[in-house]
């Protein structure tokens, strides 16, 4: 070999020796890791984390094929004329069973509550290993704060899910490895108790976390801003599923008790000499009835819209029966609630439904959507009352909401009335102020075992009482489709 | 890390091989003649004679004559000329003109093709059946792009476009199913370098939202796949390695097969000067038609508004043919190309330039390309020897907003929603409103303006040879490839308020912006020792390489939302937002190959392997192995009348990287409520362990040829089995995570090519050439270890693709009605073809020549939801009656047979007469008249637009979805060339 090719073979051998050492480590450009955070926590990536929980809670509410939507076709607040998909009607309206392996109609309502559960165990599993020293930590007091922040938005996740599936149960000791199979389901009353407990956990925690919150909370919270304020928050999802339990479990009297009690803490109040202003013109009774947490939508980058806002009806339409129950005001027109809430449009029918509303609740693609808000914890104020006995007080606030809410006359006699008189009147005043809220109807009837006695609309169409489990939580359990593990 | 790079110094080893060249016979005598064709008696040109023994060669010239000089003594002449099969004569040592006549190689018998990153053999002894298609069967009609080019030209591939539309969007499929959710394009390698394939979406669903439904993938707007940018004229040749058996030594990107490009160069001799001037234009080849409405009260049940019916439909209703007005322009489509080629013994030269516009057959649609290619080799020395190629082009696609839609934008998605007795045709440029889809898709394609895809594109590479050691005997070579591919993407959509559903919009007005960016650079370095023993008992080549690859990709997109002024600029939208990502991939391979050519050019054995790592895989360090071993014998004196008949036999492994970001378990860190930033658990989560998919080929066949010349045939069996499948194990939900990545399972497929090729008539003034190619493929799901899954599509009421243990990769399921209200959920399908049985003729009588390719498609079914969708609206043709009864029948009545037969091309040509020509100063010319896709057939009465259609684009499995795509056309083209 002559000394050139010598020269040009090493120079060659030395390059190739370079790439074949080369690392080939690539970093994640897009995203940062789970790992870390669980592992290796630090205090910034724990507060994006918590304040994920916003981003999470919202997911799949205000779609046009999400809880709002799909629980308002349920229970016959709303139907979905999305011409590209009629599956909100063949499948939600007409006769089934429900299909569980649909993403997005049997099986849907499920996954994006269990992934904010999941954000919130990340949460509560990074603070296990958190330090408690600035700025790398969070002081104990900080972590307390975030703890009671954390179960009660983890708890109102489990709620949408058991509202959803309710005989059905549900599986709630989630927080594990994903290599250690799936979460046994337990009972529905089991998962209420479960709920109930996350929530005097958080409660517990927030009375030890100080005069404020280690992160930021976005508008939608802003009277609940501080573990103090944010305990009224808490105190109310309690008072909702106390009175869930007290009707949907029979517990009665306890649970009204407990209810009462709830309602006590939380952000609840009837002005005593509020009665007979009219709500709708009274900005302050309005703004009263309003106050309350909620689901924040934007327009901005990263930000997700309100997919309810629906200009066109091309999607949300009114149940033609929102104007057949309506009451009347003295004027003769219908209730205020009704008309504030839709109003007419010329729509197509689609397989036989017909309508003529749409929804004007949602006015603009950042609308907000309410979690809970005072007008509902009157309402709930009183079922409690009726629930422990007090029939005249829960006359008396059923009639401040129609009066100051839909301006319609009292009820007079309601303080006598029998108990399905004052039953049906409470569940009318919920339908018509709750509206397209959180398909408050259904769940409504469903706890007071009224589902038959909603409108239909067409003849054939079925009512369902629960939406299946999905089939991915059958298969993993070794069960067929529309199983009930 | 030493044990790993001790390797690559043991590649290096057996350089120590010594010996050097020895200098060339000193010349004293001139050879001259003639060489011809040995059928027509033309010249032929551009043909090399060599002496063999020696580097001396000369080039014929246009009367087909050469000069050169030779040694002393006898020697002997090797006449070689693509197209012809090569000829020795011995020329006497008394003897000074030697007239040749070469026989046309019809069947490519004696082309090369490759066995490795360095390496090639004769196709005679090629142990794998590798198809090539050459320049003259890729550039006779105008396609698209590469891949329709070759359709129909390969057996064991199924190619097939997305969409009717414009401008490329075409999967090549080779030898069925190969990965189920892994990268399912083939590589693609063009003259040594790496060529991207990336599809990057225009983020139409931002208006669409195709995604919001049942399936969330945005690849629903009928996206390009990259490789369509390629000029297919300045292709030489496509060699398609269809197997791992074949692809083995390009190891873990090798699973779907690869494709290498090799593109035209330089030939010996004066410059070779070509022009084509090519006119044509395209029209819409089938309409789906619409439902007439005979009365008022048919209209009032389908638009509801009585009212509005009774002003339109007095004494009956009006029909207005939407589709035809929409999708029935027949624009000027032309193609300018020129090219020049030439060079002396050191220098040579290929220059070409493209410019060419296909207009699509709805307004603001259409395809235009403009590439210039300069190829330069040079000889810098005795030993070494360097080539250039560069390619810079520039293509603009303008799609139309077509496929899936959840908001009834997309063209073919409104047109079921807007009945015939409405008039959506504007007046004095104002278009009505459509009552009863919210949408006008007249004005949409009007309007909807720029919907661009700009990119520019560089592609270049340099090749280095160098002889280390050269004689008889020892060959010892080093060859370096070098090259990157760096393109820019650019999408621009402008949806101006005046749009009927922008109008309605929340945020009216939106324009969208994304810009993509690709860059890819590779290196290989090879040594290729070949041995031929004096006694020329066999030849053995031996090689080994590197080979280290960079990609990177970058998406950034911006959507602008209530346009000021309905302004384009994205800075006039107050809803903005935005987003970006980035993927990096490094790859780091080294192979080793031993081939031996032995018992008389009759046994051809080879082994080999390829070793693999890549920042793709969980673990960045492990090499994964892939080998390869092949061998092939051609039976002395053939059987009976075959004059050759060969066995062959070839096994190997390939692999299937993961994806970017498979491997990171990670948040989701782009989301934010009101500018409160968060972090939440992304859907899928992935898996630091992931590996690449394995895929094990055999192959096996016979290639067999008749004495005459006249007929040849080739059969092959195949079987391949994919194992460690990327599979995403679906998670219970209730873990807050939807799927994990993960390596488990395994898919077979197993499948017959067969080709035959017959040239009937063969004489001076008329040959007849026949070529038909057969392929069937079937596969199976193995092994599954995760329950059978849903694989694309939307639900199992409009059917669904099914991944299930047993049954085929391509199942579909759907929901079958046992009573008037209760379904059963069972296979209604497959999308597999039963087989593809393509045709080729090319008839050529004295200046005349007529070619031809069909393909047919026979079996598998389509998911036909542009029917479904029609149905929705009640305006299929047959509506009412046949339409509900459809509606009743549950999924099988979108179920559709995909059958089909098409004629992809057909060309007469004429070439003028050569005292015309002469007297025009030119060489040659020829006038041509062909079509594209002229005659369609479709099975059973298909009742889409087209049964070649994949509505999310390209997919491993989920193919054949037909949703409202761009319609099918058929294209006539003119065509002048002259040659100077």
């Amino acid at each position: 070999m002559t000394p050139r090719s010598h020269s040009v073979c090493t120079a060659l051998a030395l390059a190739l020796l370079a790439a074949g050492c080369a690392d080939l480590n690539i970093p994640d450009f897009n995203n940062p890791s789970i790992g870390d955070l669980q592992n290796n926590p630090t205090r910034a990536g724990v507060v994006t984390a918590t304040q994920g929980l916003f981003v999470g809670a919202r997911v799949n509410i205000a779609t046009f094929n999400g809880y709002i939507s799909e629980l308002g076709v349920f229970g016959r607040e709303s139907y979905n004329f999305n011409s590209g998909d009629t599956r909100f009607i063949n499948e939600l309206l007409q006769p089934g069973p429900l299909d569980g392996s649909g993403p997005r109609f049997g099986g849907n309502l499920w996954a994006e509550r269990y992934a904010n559960i999941r954000n919130a165990g990340i949460v509560l599993n990074a603070l296990a290993k958190l330090g408690t020293t600035p700025p790398v930590g969070m002081t104990s007091t900080e972590q307390a704060a975030t703890r009671g922040f954390v179960k009660t938005m983890e708890a109102l996740d489990f709620l949408l899910v058991i509202d959803t599936r309710d005989s059905l149960g549900a599986p709630v000791d989630v927080n594990h490895d994903i290599t250690s199979g799936p979460a046994p389901f337990v009972k529905r009353d089991s998962v209420y108790a479960f709920i109930v407990g996350l929530l005097d956990s958080a409660v517990a925690d927030l009375a030890v976390g100080g005069s404020s919150f280690p992160f930021g909370l976005p508008p939608g919270f802003s009277g609940f801003t501080t573990p103090t304020t944010f305990t009224k928050f808490n105190r109310a999802l309690k008072a909702r599923v106390e009175a869930y339990r007290a009707t949907l479990l029979a517990c009665r009297a306890p649970c009204w008790t407990r209810a009462k009690s709830a309602l006590d803490s939380s952000f609840s109040s009837v002005g005593a000499d509020t009665m007979f202003k009219d709500a709708v013109d009274s900005l302050g009774t309005a703004a009263m009835l309003a106050r309350g947490a909620y689901y924040d939508f934007g327009t901005g980058s990263g930000d997700v819209t309100n997919g309810l806002n629906d200009p066109t009806g091309v999607s949300q339409v009114g149940h033609p029966s929102l104007r057949t129950q309506a009451d009347t005001q003295a004027t003769g027109q219908r209730d205020r609630r009704f008309l504030n809430k839709v109003r007419t449009a010329t729509l197509s029918p689609v397989l036989g439904h017909t309508s003529d509303m749409v929804f004007n609740i949602y006015r603009s693609n950042a609308a907000s959507v309410p979690i809970i808000r005072n007008e509902e914890l009157i309402l709930l104020r009183a079922e409690t009352e009726f629930g422990l006995g007090n029939q005249a007080g829960a006359a008396a606030l059923i009639n401040y909401i129609r009066v100051n809410s839909g301006r319609l006359v009292l009820r007079a006699g309601l303080n006598v009335a029998p108990a399905d008189t004052v039953i049906s009147q409470l569940l009318q005043q919920r339908v018509y102020s709750l509206l397209f809220e959180g398909g408050h109807r259904w769940i409504d009837a469903r706890r007071y075992g009224r589902l038959l006695t909603l409108p239909a609309g067409v003849a054939g169409d079925q009512i369902y009482g629960a939406m299946p489990v999905p089939i991915d939580e059958c298969t993993a359990r070794g069960l067929a489709n529309n199983c009930r593990p | 890390m030493i044990k790993h790079c001790s390797l690559a110094l043991l590649a290096l080893s057996f350089v120590a091989v010594a010996a050097d060249a020895r200098p060339p016979l000193p010349a004293v005598r001139t050879i001259s003649g003639r060489v011809t064709n040995s059928l027509s008696g033309d010249p032929v040109v551009g043909a090399t004679v060599t002496v063999v023994g020696t580097p001396t060669t000369a080039v014929t010239s246009d009367k087909g004559e050469f000069s050169l000089s030779a040694p002393d003594g006898a020697i002997t002449l090797l006449f070689r000329s693509v197209g012809y099969k090569r000829r020795t004569v011995p020329v006497a040592a008394d003897q000074n003109r030697v007239d040749a006549t070469l026989e046309p190689d019809v069947f490519n018998l004696e082309a090369v093709v490759i066995t490795g990153q360095a390496t090639g053999v004769e196709k005679r002894f090629a142990p794998n059946a590798v198809a090539t298609v050459g320049a003259g069967d890729l550039s006779r009609v105008p396609a698209p792009s590469v891949e329709s080019a070759i359709q129909g030209k390969v057996p064991g591939a199924a190619i097939q476009q997305n969409s009717g539309a414009p401008g490329g969007g075409i999967q090549v499929k080779l030898r069925g199913v190969s990965t189920l959710n892994g990268l399912s394009s083939p590589l693609y390698v063009v003259d040594g370098v790496i060529m991207s394939d990336v599809a990057i979406p225009n983020n139409q669903q931002v208006v669409t939202q195709s995604n919001t439904g049942s399936n969330p993938s945005p690849l629903q707007q009928n996206q390009v796949n990259r490789i369509a940018d390629l000029n297919p004229y300045d292709i030489e040749n496509v060699e398609v390695l269809k197997g791992a058996s074949a692809a083995a030594i390009y190891g873990s990107k090798a699973a779907n097969g690869v494709v290498v490009i090799t593109t035209k160069r330089g030939q010996l001799g004066e410059p070779r000067f070509g022009v084509t001037q090519r006119l044509g234009f395209s029209e819409l080849a089938h309409k789906l038609g619409a439902r007439v409405f005979p009365d008022s009260a048919a209209a009032v049940t389908n638009l509801g508004d009585s009212a509005l019916v009774g002003q339109i439909c007095r004494g009956g209703c009006p029909f207005f043919d939407h589709e035809q007005e929409l999708a029935d322009r027949k624009d000027l489509n032309y193609e300018s190309s020129v090219d020049v080629g030439g060079g002396s013994e050191n220098t040579r030269y290929y220059v070409s330039g493209l410019t060419s516009k296909t207009a699509g057959i709805i307004q603001n649609t259409g395809y235009w390309k403009q590439s210039v290619r300069a190829n330069l080799d040079q000889r810098l020395s005795r030993r070494l020897a360097v080539s250039l190629s560069t390619n810079f082009v520039h293509t603009l696609a303008r799609r139309g907003l077509t496929n899936n839609d959840n908001a009834l934008v997309s063209y073919y998605m409104s047109l079921p929603f807007t009945p015939s007795f409405i008039d959506i045709r504007p007046v004095n440029g104002i278009y009505p409103n459509n009552p009863k889809a919210g949408t006008n898709p007249l004005q949409t394609a009007a309007l909807v303006n720029p919907n661009d895809e700009d990119v520019d594109r560089f592609v270049g590479s340099a090749k280095a040879t160098f002889d280390i050691v050269r004689n008889d005997v020892h060959h010892l070579q080093f060859i370096g490839v070098g090259g990157i591919d760096r393109f820019t993407q650019q999408n621009t959509l402008l949806f101006p308020p005046v749009l009927q559903f922008e109008q309605t919009s929340s945020a009216p007005g939106v324009s969208l912006l994304t810009n993509g960016d690709n860059h890819n650079a590779n290196w290989n370095a090879n040594l290729v020792y070949a041995y031929r023993p004096q006694s020329g008992s066999l030849v053995a080549t031996t090689s080994a390489g590197l080979q280290y690859e960079d990609r990177q990709l970058g998406i950034s997109n911006i959507v602008s939302q209530n346009l000021i002024a309905g302004q384009a600029n994205v800075n006039a939208g107050t809803n903005v937002s935005v987003g970006e990502h980035r993927e990096v991939t490094k790859d780091y391979g080294f192979y080793g190959q031993e081939e031996f050519l032995t018992l008389g050019e009759r046994l051809f054995l080879s082994a080999g392997f390829r070793a693999d790592r890549s920042s793709n895989n969980g673990d960045v360090k492990h090499y994964f192995i892939y080998p390869k071993t092949a061998g092939s014998y051609r039976l002395p004196a053939g059987v009976g009348p075959l004059g050759d008949f060969k066995l062959r036999v070839a096994w190997g492994q390939s692999g299937n990287q993961p994806l970017y970001g498979m491997k990171f378990p990670e948040s989701d860190a782009t989301q934010n409520v009101l500018g409160l930033p968060g972090t939440v658990v992304p859907s899928v989560v992935g898996n630091p362990n992931v590996k690449p998919e394995r895929q094990s080929e055999i192959e096996g066949g016979v290639d067999a040829t008749l004495r005459s010349g006249r007929a040849t045939f080739e059969l092959t069996l195949y079987q391949k089995k994919v194992s460690d499948l990327l599979l995403l194990r679906g998670l219970y939900t209730s873990s807050g995570f939807k799927s994990q990545v993960f390596n488990g399972g395994e898919l077979r497929d197993r499948g017959i090519e067969a080709t035959i090729g017959w040239v009937p008539i063969q004489r001076p003034e008329l040959t007849w050439l026949l070529r038909s190619t057969f392929f069937s493929n079937s596969s199976k799901i193995t092994q599954l270890p995760v329950p059978p899954f849903t694989d694309g599509s939307f639900g199992s009421q409009t059917g669904n693709f099914f991944i299930e243990q047993g049954q085929s990769a391509t199942e579909i399921i759907g929901q079958v009605p046992t009573g008037p209200k209760t379904f059963v959920t069972q296979r209604v399908g497959d999308a597999n073809p039963d087989f593809l049985w393509s045709y080729a003729t090319d008839l050529t009588y004295r200046r005349w020549n007529l070619a031809a390719v069909a393909e047919w498609q026979h079996g598998g079914n389509i998911i036909n939801l542009t029917t479904f969708i029609y149905d929705l609206g009640g305006t299929t043709p047959d509506c009412p009656t046949a339409c509900l009864a459809r509606r009743a029948g549950g999924t099988p009545s979108y179920i559709e047979s995909a059958t089909y037969f098409k004629l992809r091309e057909i060309t007469l040509s004429y070439t003028l007469p050569t005292a015309f020509v002469t007297w025009t100063g030119a060489r040659d010319g020829r006038v041509s008249v062909s079509g594209r896709n002229l005659i369609v057939v479709t099975g059973r009465n298909y009742t889409g637009m087209d049964p070649e259609v994949s509505n999310f684009g390209i997919q491993p499995v989920a193919r054949n979805i037909e949703v409202a795509q761009y319609p099918r056309s058929r294209t006539f083209w003119f065509t002048v060339s002259v040659g100077f």
